[in-house]
């Protein structure tokens, strides 16, 4: 009897592969479940905009402006009378494309040159890391000044730049993670069976580190939104009557001693997205490593 | 012709103190459809030459010498053409079944790769042959297993699973690397009853690594005896079985512990410690571990001597002492 219950417990399934276990351990994670509330709040919130708001984010009523919250401006109104929770709403767009559209180039660029790397080593690996230690020895903010000053202030340098930024943080990432990989016997069995670096590295490689991917994006996915919020607010991001967040933030600075609370709002827009992507990749992290989690 | 011929193979890897050599001139021959056991220790260069054999040694590795299959030297091939021969000419199974295996992908996938790759087969034609392939190789139920993920599955499972993988494309010599090492005794048994059968059924060569004497014995023709990157003692195992000449053979014969005999005294170990692979003497490998070591044996590499029909060994000292009683 003691014997057919040692043989379960070895065959028992595991290992991080995602079965119906991972969803039962996802719901009784509480801070990543807090954090899928907050972040999917915020994505209704820019999904329901696109269809309606309040008010129309850039109405301007000169009659209304500065006003506390009420019944008819739920939030409140800015200095030019605009409403400020349509603002919120339509500038979740604006920060959840910008991290989409940042963090896929960069994933994509990165990803691949991490698996060159991993895959070829020698100079080629040489290369690409220096490069990549060499753009970021750039900051964002340096990158989209730079890109500002070549092609004048938008959003698409602001997307550009957190692009390239994100390149070398994937390509670091996939790269270390990789050459683990390379490592383990099933790749030298691959190999013996005949297969190329080509096929080893997309069939066996990168499923085998697609974990770690998705918790770096979801990362990458927050620090983009905080830094296309310090964008705009230095005036290289998003630029009027585009609604976004770090714009808000930084026309509300003006009239800060006069009605504080039109700064609350975008910053509190900012904080609780970015801890809700933040409480998410922690919260994946976990998930997809129970040692990890036990221990905690 | 031999199918399988290494001449004079020599690899240096890479490491902290420089380039060391691992393999020091290893040559044997394999027969169509011959079994070549070849025993050692670790760390003898036994798992390195059948690297060197399938191309797959660590980057920064030289190789000197000859590996010819019918008569084309591998290691002369580009990298395209050594995978075209991987898998499909020369197949490999190794120590750690629970490792060999991919986590992510199900065991059917990972069998249908070698033939997607080298016999291009798709869809239902592939599935229809790794179905014959598990059944061939004794797994229960195989229509059910070919769904299986390898953590569903057992060592002995496993280990079947990666013979049935290496089986695909029909190999002309199958490479198998301390195949049952890592299984326990009796599932151990059963892998290497599978592996003898098919190479009855199939007639592909058999190159079997292993530390295990007993293991060795039963299952191959030849031997090859590899001691600190060189063969010590090769020939027909039946007759290199019956009269062990070179001293390391010897004492690890002597070393192997025998049920139902009465003890007495501990059990025969041979002195010392491998060295490590920068630190060899520049003579006989062995000399530091021999008993019968003398000045040549430090200064001179023993040459390979015919010993007696089939059977050849590497010492100074084969004329003398128990090499010469048994003689």
């Amino acid at each position: 009897m003691q014997a057919i219950e040692t043989v379960k417990e070895t065959v028992r399934p595991g290992q991080g592969v995602a079965s119906s276990g991972f969803v039962r351990r996802a719901l009784g994670h509480r801070s990543f479940m807090i954090g899928l509330v907050l972040t999917g709040t915020m994505i209704i919130l820019a999904l329901v905009s696109l269809v309606w708001t309040p008010h129309s984010p850039t109405e301007i009523v000169i009659a209304e402006r500065l006003k506390l919250p009420s019944p008819g401006h739920w939030l409140g109104t800015d200095q030019f009378g605009r409403d400020i929770l349509s603002m919120i709403m339509a500038g979740a767009q604006t920060s959840i494309v910008v991290g989409l559209i940042a963090v896929s180039l960069g994933a994509a660029v990165g990803i691949s040159l991490g698996l060159w790397a991993a895959a070829r080593r020698g100079w080629t690996e040489d290369v690409i890391m220096r490069l990549s230690d060499l753009n970021l020895a750039f900051p964002v903010i340096l990158i989209a000044i730079l890109l500002t000053a070549g092609w004048g202030p938008g959003i698409t340098n602001a997307i550009l730049a957190l692009g390239i930024y994100n390149i070398s943080v994937f390509a670091r990432q996939v790269r270390g993670a990789g050459i683990a990989m390379w490592e383990r016997e099933f790749v030298l069995a691959a190999r013996a069976a005949g297969k190329g670096n080509l096929a080893i590295t997309i069939e066996h490689i990168l499923p085998n580190i697609i974990s770690i991917i998705v918790v770096q994006a979801t990362i990458s996915f927050a620090i983009a939104i905080l830094a296309e919020a310090a964008l705009s607010y230095l005036g290289v991001g998003s630029q009027p009557p585009n609604p976004s967040w770090g714009r808000m933030l930084s026309e509300s600075q003006n009239y800060i001693f006069l009605t504080p609370i039109i700064a609350v709002w975008p910053g509190l827009a900012i904080v609780l997205s970015v801890l809700g992507l933040n409480l998410i990749g922690d919260g994946l992290r976990d998930l997809v490593d129970p040692r990890l989690a036990r221990r905690r | 012709m031999a199918l399988l011929s290494v001449t004079g193979l020599t690899v240096e890897l890479q490491t902290s103190r420089g380039m060391v050599p691992a393999v020091r001139g290893v040559s044997f021959d394999l027969e169509k459809g011959g079994t070549l056991g070849v025993v050692g220790e670790s760390g003898c260069g036994k798992s390195i030459t059948a690297l060197a054999i399938m191309g797959l040694l660590p980057d920064g590795a030289r190789t000197t010498g000859r590996v010819d299959l019918d008569g084309t030297d591998l290691l002369t091939l580009d990298e395209a053409a050594r995978c075209g021969i991987r898998g499909n000419r020369i197949a490999m199974i190794f120590q750690e079944p629970m490792t060999s295996l991919n986590p992510v992908h199900r065991i059917g996938r990972q069998i249908a790769e070698p033939l997607r790759l080298h016999r291009g087969l798709r869809g239902a034609n592939a599935r229809d042959e790794v179905l014959r392939l598990l059944d061939r190789v004794g797994l229960p139920d195989p229509a059910r297993r070919i769904n299986a993920y390898p953590h569903q599955m057992s060592g002995g499972q496993r280990q079947r699973v990666m013979i049935a993988m290496a089986l695909s494309c029909a190999p002309d010599i199958l490479l198998a690397d301390e195949p049952t090492t890592a299984l326990d005794v009796t599932i151990q048994g059963q892998i290497l009853d599978l592996i003898n059968e098919l190479v009855d059924d199939t007639g592909m060569g058999l190159i079997l690594i292993s530390h295990d004497l007993g293991v060795i014995g039963e299952t191959t023709e030849n031997v090859a005896v590899m001691y600190g990157g060189t063969v010590v003692e090769q020939g027909a195992t039946d007759r290199l079985f019956a009269k062990l000449a070179h001293p390391y053979s010897q004492g690890l014969f002597a070393a192997i512990p025998r049920l139902g005999e009465a003890r007495r005294g501990p059990l025969p170990t041979i002195a010392g410690t491998v060295p490590e692979l920068a630190d060899f003497p520049p003579g006989c490998a062995f000399a530091d571990r021999c008993a019968k070591a003398t000045d040549v044996c430090w200064r001179l590499s023993p040459r390979m001597q015919r010993i007696g029909p089939a059977h050849r060994a590497a010492c100074h000292h084969l004329a003398d002492g128990q090499g010469k009683a048994m003689a």
